[in-house]
């Protein structure tokens, strides 16, 4: 990460600058009806790298490669109507990862989603939704790095 | 009914307090399918936007509008590699978009 951090720094100019953006906490599966919040689980197989890439960006602030020039926390909100929408919205994804899922994670993530599911069928016209928490980030080149 | 990601515009609100993209060359790394590309490109002077998943990059190519053809180009390859083939200085803005 901090090589890759390194190599974006050389190929941006000196006047230029770095946005990261990356996520800062598990997200979370809920079912809401309205402003009823029905049923809330973590999306347990999901592999944030949690700190990993805080550690890589500070790193390079210390490094004096790199100085935050400006700092923002928002959340991503992802609706479907039903879980299988949901689903197969991720499955778009899952299709291009090269990575093959954990079989228990696999099980895990049934299990949430075979939950949302059932309080769906009772709850008409509530929707599933995924919650994405991310931090962006403004570096520019430290001048005297 | 489809998926709605981010209606709320949480994303664009929080990039386009942090950054100026009019007339900007930009790299994006781990564009996926573009779906943060399409919403600063018709901002940028050129956008290069590189994922090593190849389905994602097809997928980005086949959703690319008419209008962007001539200034956003996907390209199918990881960040080592295409860091290694360009030169130094060459981009006004990095986007490394959930991909550190």
């Amino acid at each position: 990460m901090v090589h890759a951090l390194e190599e974006i720094r050389r190929l941006i100019k000196p006047d230029g600058f770095l946005i990261d953006v990356h996520p800062i906490s598990t997200p979370l599966i809920k079912v809401v009806h309205g402003n009823d919040v029905l049923f809330t689980e973590s999306d347990t197989g999901y592999d944030s790298h949690e700190g990993f890439t805080d550690n890589a960006l500070e790193q390079v602030v210390l490094r004096g490669l790199f100085v935050i020039e400006g700092e923002a926390e928002f959340e991503m909100i992802i609706y479907a109507s039903s879980v299988a929408e949901m689903r197969d919205f991720w499955a778009k994804y899952g299709a291009y990862d090269n990575e093959p899922e954990d079989e228990a994670i696999v099980a895990l993530k049934d299990a949430v989603y075979a939950k949302a599911d059932e309080i769906m069928q009772n709850a008409r016209g509530a929707e599933i939704t995924y919650h994405e928490r991310a931090r962006i980030t403004r570096l520019n080149p430290d001048a005297s790095g | 009914m489809t998926v709605r990601v981010d209606p709320e515009n949480n994303e664009p609100r929080a990039l386009f307090d942090l950054a100026d993209f009019n007339g900007r060359r930009v790299l994006e790394i781990g564009c996926g399918d573009g779906r943060l590309t399409w919403l600063y490109a018709d901002k940028a002077a050129h956008v290069t936007a590189i994922d090593p998943v190849e389905g994602s990059i097809t997928q980005a190519k086949e959703n690319l509008p008419d209008d962007l053809k001539s200034r956003v180009e996907f390209r199918h390859i990881g960040f080592d590699d295409f860091a290694a083939a360009s030169d130094s200085s060459t981009f006004d803005i990095a986007i490394l978009s959930w991909s550190l």
